[in-house]
């Protein structure tokens, strides 16, 4: 009896048993942009059991080479869950300038709050470079991110070489 | 362990020896001594066990004959053999766990019953507990970082009028969420069924009514939580700032810790979401009572007007659901733009269209900002698709080339305003010549005509509904039994094109002889559509089947088919519904039903109704029966 959900996220189980090669399929680096978000086959059952469908990740621990030990993307350590698992609703507020999720990537990608609404209106700016097409993967819209950064005077301090 | 706040003098001082003894000894490797379990006194095992805050540690709960049992239906929970049934024994037992040799590490009762080993310690002032190391526990801690708790409602959705029940759930901040200005980092709590994904989606609805699912407590990303309900469901989200303390949110969270992979009994009604996110507020502050009122049901609002009612909420976010920032954005649009924004969305026509080019540029970007909403609103919970992806990345470029101005949502009245979930009816009323009085009473929980604050206009959920009528001269009669009786009219506009539909069933009087009115039982639904002339009107027409076991059919079942339309109408004094309905059975039968009610909305949960019906049935006389009702909302 295989369970969808819940129970899985409490950390279960072991750190050794998540642990993923970095880059690989379960890292999010291969997400791509679009994939859209699904769930329990209907609203009854939604509403019924209130159980819910996400296999999220819930790892702790910090790897190397922008994975942590669970799988997840990371960047300086941090995770990228905003990038990797929202991507639908970064690249929509990236193509308007605002919006929590852009927020959120400021956040974890450490920008200063002063410097929020500027990295908000550069990505948007540089939004065709960084969603550079309709099958752009999460590995991508990071490493273009950062190069838009890295090339603006107020930004490039947030970016770790 | 510091000495100086040891408060037995000597002893404190000797047993902060005995740990840092036992710490050297861990290191080394062995963990032979061990500082003394303090023996209670029975007077002591008694008043400790019988606690309420370990009683609710444990959800102890006492049956019907007396007995504890826990809710907590996995024995591997409790230290104790009998710790199912015993709250003393599993006292003792974890009391002495406490002191087992520390190298257990994770496995150590310290580091698996955090709340437990809190409470114990300032209970009993136990200072010499030997000092744990929990690296699972505290990586899990650190990474949730509790501070701050919100309550999360998501809000029924119209056209799945099951939800209007709704979830409840908790959302835990670390400290720097306030800052940050997101709440997408932050963790939801959620105590749902554990689903097993073989079952079909019919036994799925069932055993998470009847309870065969166990229910279990979940962390995961709240980002995921809002797509799920804000994308895939459709519903909006309310989001509640809770006045909970940071220590109170850490005892939370370690109680949290201790329940993770355990089985509850989950039931829809009562021991469900809702219940289970009040037991852990409760935890997070004892001696706040919030459960107590809802061992019968706990409807998920009426939660959120308890936790109102503690003075527990500082703030309300509002969240709308994706569907619902579509339908905003539709309303802005003409007809002719809604079918630019259609064509756009479905590749019919592409941005570089030499007539979409002509629109004011401000329009353009209304009807592409549309056109994208409507696009990935129907990609929702399908599998990926190149075609739709390439459409979507084209009007995403010509968004951010000439962006749309922010929408705006208007916030609806908050949910906890609507009128309170069960109700009672007294109906004076009139058929053909005799008159009668009629007692109902619905345990839920809202119908078309009752009064709209906080629900959706055109849904309908009645879960055991029963009346009895006394005609003059004192002739008593059961008159319906209703199981369930949902109905959802939901309306379609230039975008979106949802079904209407109802399903009911139960026990009803049906006209079959002259002014005569016989029992019989049924189930009937219908599908169709509905259509909104104004945001407080609308028509529907649905095509409806109906199964019926009527003892004066020849046919033990006798199939029926039918129509059902009519009017919707929420006026200043409240709801009106209009509605004709047909049902041509099989054996050649013919019943037709006229009904106009209109409620007048006295005050939130006072309600007065009148109704007028019209029974035909084919070789009868018609009857006309009028009523006024009285209907009060309570609990």
């Amino acid at each position: 009896m295989k369970r969808i959900l819940l129970g899985s996220m409490l950390m279960a189980v072991s750190f050794g048993a998540l642990a993923e090669a970095p880059g690989g399929p379960g890292c999010g680096w291969g997400n791509m942009l679009f994939k859209g978000s699904k769930g329990l086959p209907s609203h009854l059952v939604a509403s019924t059991t209130n159980g819910s469908s996400g296999n999220a990740t819930f790892g702790m621990t910090s790897g190397t080479n922008g994975c942590r030990t669970d799988g997840t993307l990371t960047y300086d350590g941090k995770p990228m869950l905003v990038v990797s698992n929202m991507m639908d609703e970064l690249s929509e507020d990236m193509a308007k300038g605002e919006g929590e999720a852009l927020t959120t990537y400021a956040v974890v990608l450490g920008v200063e709050p002063e410097d929020r609404a500027h990295f908000k209106s550069i990505t948007n700016q540089h939004f065709a470079e960084i969603f550079s097409s309709a099958d752009v993967t999460a590995e991508q819209v990071l490493a273009a991110t950062l190069d838009v950064m890295k090339r603006d005077d107020r930004l490039n301090r947030y970016v770790r070489s | 362990m510091r000495l100086k706040s040891a408060p037995y003098g000597f002893r404190g001082l000797l047993s902060g020896l005995m740990v840092r003894g036992l710490l050297w000894f861990a290191l080394i490797g062995c963990g032979a001594v061990q500082a003394a379990v303090p023996a209670l006194d029975s007077a002591k095992r008694s008043q400790l066990s019988q606690h309420e805050f370990w009683l609710l540690l444990n959800r102890y709960e006492r049956d019907a004959w007396g007995r504890w049992r826990s809710h907590v239906v996995d024995e591997s929970f409790f230290l104790s053999k009998e710790g199912l049934q015993d709250p003393q024994a599993e006292l003792v037992a974890t009391l002495k766990a406490l002191y087992a040799p520390v190298r257990l590490a994770d496995q150590h009762a310290q580091c698996v019953y955090p709340a437990r080993a809190r409470w114990l310690r300032e209970q009993l002032q136990l200072t010499d507990l030997p000092k744990v190391d929990c690296p699972a526990f505290q990586q899990w801690f650190a990474e949730i970082n509790p501070h701050h708790v919100v309550l999360v409602f998501p809000a029924a959705y119209l056209n799945s009028p099951s939800s209007i029940f709704g979830h409840t759930l908790l959302r835990v901040d670390p400290p720097e969420a306030a800052d940050r200005g997101t709440s997408l980092l932050s963790y939801a709590l959620n105590f749902g069924a554990a689903i097993d994904d073989a079952d079909n989606s019919m036994l799925y609805a069932w055993k998470g009514v009847m309870g065969g699912y166990p229910g279990q407590f979940a962390i995961l990303p709240y980002h995921e939580k809002i797509a799920e309900y804000n994308r895939l469901e459709n519903r909006d989200l309310w989001e509640y700032s809770l006045d909970i303390t940071p220590d109170e949110a850490v005892r939370m969270l370690e109680h949290v810790w201790e329940l993770q992979r355990f089985d509850f009994d989950y039931y829809f009604f009562d021991e469900n979401c809702s219940y289970r996110v009040l037991e852990l507020l409760e935890v997070a502050r004892p001696g706040l009572r919030l459960t107590q009122d809802f061992h019968l049901t706990a409807i998920p609002t009426d939660t959120v007007k308890a936790v109102q009612e503690a003075g527990l909420v500082t703030q309300v976010r509002y969240r709308a659901s994706r569907e619902r920032e579509l339908l905003v954005r539709e309303a802005e649009l003409t007809e002719q733009e809604r079918t630019w924004a259609k064509q756009l969305a479905e590749g019919e026509r592409t941005l570089e269209d030499t007539e979409f080019q002509r629109q004011p540029t401000a329009r353009r970007a209304l009807i592409q900002d549309a056109a994208y909403r409507l696009l990935r609103y129907r990609a929702t919970g399908k599998d990926r698709d190149t075609q739709t992806a390439r459409r979507s990345y084209a009007l995403l470029r010509g968004i951010q080339d000439n962006p749309p101005n922010p929408l705006e949502v208007t916030q609806p009245e908050v949910p906890e305003l609507g009128h309170q979930s069960r109700s009672v009816t007294g109906t004076l009323g009139q058929r053909e010549s005799r008159t009668f009085a009629e007692y109902g009473l619905r345990m839920a929980y809202h119908d078309l005509n009752d009064r709209l604050t906080g629900f959706p206009l055109g849904a309908q959920i009645e879960i055991a509904k029963l009346a009895v009528r006394q005609y003059e001269g004192g002739h008593w009669q059961f008159q319906n039994l209703e199981l369930a009786g949902i109905r959802s009219m939901t309306p379609r506009t230039d975008l979106l094109k949802p079904w209407s539909w109802q399903v009911r069933g139960g026990l009803e009087r049906v006209l079959d002889q002259h002014e005569q009115e016989v029992l019989v039982s049924h189930v009937s639904g219908g599908g169709g559509v509905t259509q909104a002339w104004t945001d407080q009107l609308r028509t529907f027409g649905l095509v409806t089947a109906r199964l019926e076991h009527n003892r004066n059919f020849g046919a033990f079942l006798a199939p029926a088919l039918g129509f059902n339309t009519g009017l919707l109408w929420h006026n200043t004094l409240g709801g009106f519904v209009l509605e004709g309905s047909g049902d041509y059975f099989h054996n050649g039968t013919v019943r037709r039903q006229f009904q106009a009610t209109q409620q007048w909305d006295w005050d939130k949960n006072l309600g007065i109704r009148f109704s007028l019906r019209r029974d035909f049935t084919q070789g009868f006389e018609p009857v006309t029966e009028a009523g006024l009702a009285l209907r009060w909302y309570f609990y």
